[in-house]
This record gives C-alpha cells, structure tokens and sequence, in this order.
C-alpha cells in the first residue's frame, strides 16, 4: 500500500532530512515511526500528504506513483488519506459536527449523506453528544478524538497519525490508540509517529526506528501479519 | 474511498452503518444537489462572515458605492445634457429675411421653393407688421417704437430643419446655402453654431466620465482585493486544513470570490439609492428652472436597466478584485 523506494530529501541549505529510505507497509497493516525529534518522522509523513516532494527516489501508494502526480490531482490524492495532527488542527469557529464534515463537504457529498457519515465517525470516537459544541469547549482527549473523527469520516484507505497522544495522559493515550486499531482492524493501512515508546511497546505491532533520516530498524520482522 | 471488507467478527453498529453507506456510488443528480449546496452555504457564510464585522464591511461596502456612484452621476448628468440639447436642436429654426423690396408674388413664390427644399419640415410666414407687434409686445419698447417713421423690421420665413443628430447639422448648412442663393433672400440667420458647439463639449464630457470611470474602477479593484487580502490572512489556518483534508483550489477560493462578489454588489445598490436620492433631489430644482423657461424638461433617473447595469459592473468589479487577490495570495498559503 505504502512503499518508499530509496527516497531522500533534501532541504534547501543542505538538509538531508530523509536519505536512502526503504521501507513497505502492506494494505491493513499498522506501524508505528519512533525516533529522536529532528530523526525525520514529520518529513516522513509530509511526503505522504505531498505537503513535500522527494528529493530523489520513488514513494509508490498502492502502486501509483506520488512523484507523477501534478499539482491539481494533490487534492484527489489527499482524500484518499485521513490525518490525524499533533495540535489537532480544529477550526474554532464552527461546531464540532462541522469540523468533521469538512472532508466530505469538500468532496461534495450530499447533505444527508454528510450527515449520516459524521454521526457514524462521531459515534465511533464517543463523542456523538458533542456535536454541536464548539471544540474550543472539548477538553484535549476530546480534541484528538473529534480530530481523529475527520480523519476517518471519508473513510481513506490510508490512515497516518502525527504523534496523536503527543499532550495526553497514558489512559488517554491508550484508548486513542486502541480506536486505531479498531480502523487497522477492518482494514484500513495505519501509520503513527510517536514518541510513547512505553505505549506502543505494549501494543504488539510494528515498530520503525528512524534517526538522522535513515530507517535503522524497519521492524518488519515484527510484523505479525 | 472504498472501505475493505471486515475480518472481525465483532462489528459495532456504526463500522455496519458506515460500510453500508459507502457501497452505493452517488449519482450524478447528488453530486450535482450537492455543490449546489454548498454554493448555497459559501454564499450565506460569506454573508455571516461580512456581519460579523459590520463596520468593516459597511466602510468597504460604502468606498465602493462612492467610486460607483461619481462616475454613474456625471453619467447620469452628462444624459440630462444631452437630452437638454436634443430638445433644443429640434426647436432651432432658420430665419430667413426678406429683401424689402420683395413683391407679395415673389414672397408667395419664394414660400412654395423653400417648402420644396430638402430637409425642411415646416415653413412660417411672419409680416413685417406681424414682426413689428411682437416685439413691441417682447421688448418693451413699444412706446419708443411710436417714435420711428417706418417698420425697420423685414418680413420673415421662420423655416423649421429636418435635424437630428450630427448629420442633421451639417445638413442644415447645406440647407442655408441653398435658401441664400434664393432670390429675394436678404439674409439667413441660424444659431447652429452653439448645437455644434453643445456637441463638442458633450463629447469632452463622455470621454473625461470614461476615465474618471476607469481611474474609479480600478479604485474599487483595489479596495476589494485588499479586503479580500485580509480576508485571506485572517482565514490562513482555514485554508490549511481545508487543503488538507483535500479541498482543492476552486474550493477554496469560492468563498473569497463570493465575498467580492458581494461587496460589489451591495456597494452597487448603495451607488444606486445615492443616485436616485440626488435626482429626486436635484430634479425639485429642474423642475423650478425649466418652469421659469416655460419647458416641460424633467430631469431624467438612472431607470431600472440603468440600476441593473450598475449592479451588474457593481458585482463583477468585485468578482475580478477578489479574483486577482486570491490570485496573488492563495497559492503561497500551503501546508507546511
């Protein structure tokens, strides 16, 4: 599903963020990316939203691609994807049912339809009582879950998390991540960076090291699939 | 978008529901209803975004109407003139004076050649004494009048010229050559001069409302792209997420375009009450002027099509300056 083939990125001024990055995610598989901060897990991911473009190498997502992708097929491509933020990238100034109709606004879906789909996302994240507050009045947990919400609301076959329990406490974390899993678990490819070693340590699942922009640990023997 | 079939036998009502939405493609008709909608909701949220900040909106919203309405008014003003001007070119008449040694036969003669001149509609004989008693009654003379031997006043033809427009002026002076050549023609007299004159300056004040226009034009591009501009920046994280999840280009500029639109366009209403509130206005005035001349001369409004044009360039002013903005500043605003 996911495959970077001996991508590099540098930055202007010399920068080598990403060098020489080999790795594959199948479809339904959950991995997470951990490493020191600066080690290049945030370019990671930022190549896969094209919010970068590689230096050199191939990143293929179900065998097309990214490199050909010309700038008005960037949107196509992103909603095939949910995204889930660190600082969750709420809007504050709509509800709650709003910021997760975002993605299929955007898509043009009818509005029952949208309706539909949001209380379903909603309902799954338990926050389907929230709907009409506003997220300013969510507490953190709350905040990610309702992020997490529209990260899935399109249903994208491909999940990535940007240190999704980055501001929560362990409980939180632990129930943040078992609601990825839920989605890994019926199918959806999933992609986490965090920090939480101890968390992730306890969930089974496999773990990539990168540091100074090279993958030393790829974890593919961990991979239990 | 398609979401791979479940493996696990535990299943929540909700992973159900969802996977049950997503197997029916929507139709052509949905998708259709809706982008409508969301037109239907970028417009209305522009609105609510413009009356969130009242004073804002209504000081943009009122430089535009006064760059609309300047333009629009001397327009209006330049019409009325125009129209003063076609009233008065079809009342001209040419005074054709009669030799005094002209016979009755050679006057009756003389009137059936000028009937048959091309391009005059009417002929009219006045007398010398006919003459005379008018402008004992006009001038107030009359008593010193008493005092002359004779009638020092020539008989008259009051000839009334086929005029219309530019070609009819100088038709008519093709007109006056031809009745001077007639015999026991004293003198021809026509105040033509003055039309063409009217004509030429009508034609200066086209031309200056034409770049006072453009110059004014370009004013109200500015003000709505700077709006727009700001717009923009107050919006950037917006913009970020929307581009995010997926929104493309088009989508995201809408709700700017609309906000331009807008603008122009309530700038144009504005423009127009003001224009009709100053010839309500100015018109009390003409109306006491033209009376005093004895003229049935109204002062003439800018009419329905007129506000409808004005509302029309109003709103797509205000498009194009949105445009540019969005132009020059969208494009920068990316994730990073």
């Amino acid at each position: 599903m996911i495959r970077f083939d001996n991508l590099s990125k540098r930055y202007p001024g010399g920068l080598e963020a990403l060098s020489n990055v080999n790795f594959e995610l199948d479809a339904g598989e959950m991995a997470f990316l951990t490493g020191p901060s600066g080690a290049g897990k945030s370019t990671l991911l930022k190549l896969l939203m094209l919010m970068e473009r590689p230096t050199s190498g191939t990143l293929l997502i179900n065998g097309k691609n990214l490199n050909r992708l010309s700038r008005s097929a960037i949107p196509t491509y992103r909603r095939q994807i949910g995204v889930v933020f660190q600082n969750h990238q709420l809007l504050t100034d709509r509800t709650v049912f709003d910021n997760v109709a975002l993605p299929l606004q955007i898509s043009g879906y009818p509005a029952s339809e949208t309706g539909r789909r949001v209380r379903a996302a909603l309902d799954g994240v338990g926050l389907l009582d929230k709907e009409t507050h506003n997220p300013l009045t969510l507490s953190g947990g709350e905040q990610q879950r309702v992020g997490i919400a529209r990260a899935v609301v399109h249903k994208p076959k491909i999940l990535i998390a940007d240190e999704p329990t980055g501001n929560l406490d362990p409980k939180l974390s632990a129930e943040i991540m078992a609601m990825f899993r839920r989605f890994q678990s019926v199918g959806v490819t999933v992609l986490i960076a965090t920090h939480d070693i101890n968390l992730i340590n306890t969930m089974d699942e496999r773990i990539m090291h990168i540091e100074n922009g090279m993958i030393t640990d790829d974890g593919a023997h961990h991979d239990h699939h | 978008m398609m979401v791979p079939t479940m493996t696990t036998t535990e299943k929540s009502s909700r992973e159900t529901q969802q996977r049950g939405a997503t197997g029916q493609k929507f139709r052509l008709g949905d998708r259709w209803r809706g982008y409508r909608a969301h037109h239907r909701a970028t417009l209305s949220s522009s609105v609510r975004k413009m009356l969130r900040e009242p004073v804002q909106t209504l000081l943009t919203v009122l430089v535009i109407a006064i760059a609309l309405a300047l333009p629009s008014a001397m327009l209006l003003a330049l019409n009325n003139v125009q129209k003063i001007g076609g009233d008065l070119e079809s009342s001209s008449q040419i005074t054709v004076f009669l030799a005094k040694s002209a016979s009755s036969t050679a006057i009756d003669g003389l009137a059936l050649q000028l009937e048959d001149l091309e391009g005059v509609i009417s002929v009219t004989y006045v007398s010398a004494e006919q003459a005379l008693e008018e402008f004992k009654a006009l001038s107030g003379f009359g008593t010193a009048l008493r005092y002359l031997d004779e009638n020092p006043l020539p008989a008259v033809f009051l000839v009334q010229p086929l005029l219309s427009g530019e070609a009819g002026v100088s038709q008519a002076g093709k007109l006056i050559t031809g009745i001077e050549e007639l015999e026991s023609v004293e003198d021809v007299q026509v105040d033509m001069l003055w039309i063409q004159r009217l004509n030429a300056i009508t034609q200066i004040g086209e031309k200056l409302v034409l770049a006072i226009s453009i110059a004014l034009g370009i004013g109200v591009l500015l003000i709505v792209g700077n709006t727009i501009r700001l717009a923009i920046q107050g919006r950037q994280e917006e913009i970020i997420v929307v581009k995010l999840v997926g929104g493309t280009d088009a989508y995201v500029r809408r709700p700017f375009l609309y906000t331009g639109t807008l603008l122009g366009l309530f700038g144009a209403i504005i423009a127009s009450l003001i224009l009709i509130a100053c010839v309500i206005w100015v018109g009390r005035s003409v109306e006491v002027l033209a009376s005093l001349y004895q003229s049935q001369f109204e002062l003439v409004g800018p009419g329905l099509s007129g506000i409808l044009a004005l509302c029309a360039i109003g709103a797509m002013t205000g498009l194009v300056g949105a445009w540019v903005a969005v132009m020059q500043h969208l494009r920068k605003i990316e994730p990073k």
